[in-house]
């Protein structure tokens, strides 16, 4: 029963997750990371699965940077 | 280290190892398939790969766990810790193969959802002799998974060292997992005591050789100093350092690595800031201090990585008084320059 209520919102959260990977490496990666400046796209490939786990984190670290700009 | 990132850092001799354990997996497979196909061959194809996969992945977890030991027990073996990540994400691939066939063939075949039906429809959790072992190696397989995706230097970095460790140090509870997953499954599915016994020497090998590491980490970490003078103590013979190479002192909690290194000492923290290898372990390559680990490299005169790399480790005067080493375990702030001893 318990694990008919979890498996939606894990759903959910990776498919969140997902959808958030796609920005991330496009844009959002390079901006968090100055490592991932001219990282080549199978490094960009490699970090989705990580990322749409983690997608939180990276968030929140893209929206701090993105802030460090602006300032 | 801090350049662009690529998606696998491959060199002449990763690929070679990458190789070897490739070539393994699959002669393994083919035997074992081969094999039971002769012995049993009332098995069908999906059961012989469940086992065949369960099998591979099981030996390669205990030869990922043994490395490290080996490695500070024997330095001979620290070409295998250089390629372990490759090793883990292999064993996680082969478990998850496992754990694909596992699922479709118990759980797969009804109108319950599989995820669902491998948590229901064994309910036995009170019983030791029913318990639904295959949820233990479900556990396992998602902290193996998150192990693989977290295994490249890019999740290093933005995890933060700290928090990476600790999740790659869940190693050992999925180990436990894992165990129990094989052992629980073994009581209910197996009568032949072979597999109990092959468990019980993999285990036992590893815990004695992570007994023989840990006693001789903590022997060098409390070793006495005897001779102190104006903040510096006497650690060792300058010819007790080989050229090129370093030796490892804990003083005052600090871990210090004492390179020779053209007709020079210097010391610097013995902590990598890649994954915390052991800098001391390692040897000067192209003038630069070289983790036995990952390669990171570090200038010895001042612990930073030479550009375009950002890495710095603290330094540390030392000096030399007729043929005895003094190390002053004061650091300085990571990347500072100091001259170093002659001698």
């Amino acid at each position: 029963m318990i694990i008919e209520i979890l498996l939606v919102p894990v759903g959910l959260y990776l498919f969140c997750g997902f959808v958030f990977a796609i920005a991330f490496i496009v844009k959002g990666v390079s901006v968090i990371d100055e490592g991932a400046h001219g990282g080549s796209i199978g490094f960009r490939i490699i970090i989705i699965p990580g990322t749409m786990v983690f997608w939180p984190l990276l968030l929140k670290k893209w929206l701090r940077a993105k802030k460090q700009q602006h300032d | 280290m801090s350049a662009s990132y690529q998606a696998v850092g491959w060199n002449k001799q990763k690929k070679k190892y990458d190789w070897i354990i490739f070539s393994f997996c699959v002669v393994y497979l083919i035997v074992f398939i081969g094999v039971t196909a002769y012995v049993n061959p009332d098995y069908t194809f999906e059961t012989v790969l469940v086992r065949s996969t369960s099998t591979l992945a099981l030996l390669l977890l205990h030869v990922i766990l043994s490395i490290g030991p080996l490695a500070r027990i024997n330095k001979k073996f620290l070409p295998l810790l250089y390629n372990r990540r490759h090793l883990g994400v292999t064993m996680f691939t082969v478990a998850l193969v496992h754990a694909s066939f596992g699922i479709f063939q118990f759980h797969a075949l009804g109108n319950v959802n599989p995820l669902v039906s491998l948590f229901m429809s064994n309910t036995n959790y009170g019983s030791l002799a029913d318990f639904p072992f295959q949820a233990l190696g479900f556990f396992a397989l998602i902290i193996f998974f998150l192990m693989a995706i977290t295994s490249h230097d890019f999740w290093l970095h933005n995890l933060g060292p700290k928090v990476w460790k600790t999740l790659h140090m869940m190693v050992y509870p999925a180990y436990f997992l894992i165990i129990m997953h094989v052992m629980l499954g073994v009581i209910q599915y197996e009568t032949n005591p072979v597999f109990v016994l092959i468990l019980g020497v993999g285990s036992s090998t590893l815990i004695v050789l992570h007994l023989i590491a840990g006693t001789r980490e903590v022997k060098k970490d409390n070793e006495e100093f005897g001779l102190k003078q104006d903040g510096f103590v006497m650690v060792c013979g300058v010819n007790d350092i080989e050229d090129n190479r370093a030796k490892m002192f804990c003083i005052d909690k600090e871990r210090i690595a004492v390179f020779k290194f053209e007709r020079k000492l210097f010391a610097v923290n013995n902590v990598c800031k890649h994954q915390n290898g052991p800098l001391g372990e390692g040897k000067i390559v192209d003038g630069c201090l070289t983790c036995p680990w990952h390669g990171y490299q570090y200038l010895p005169q001042n612990g930073q990585s030479p550009p375009p790399f950002k890495e710095k480790v603290s330094t540390y005067d030392v000096k030399v008084q007729g043929q005895n080493v003094w190390v002053n375990p004061k650091p300085y702030p990571e990347g500072t320059e100091r001259k170093g001893a002659n001698f």
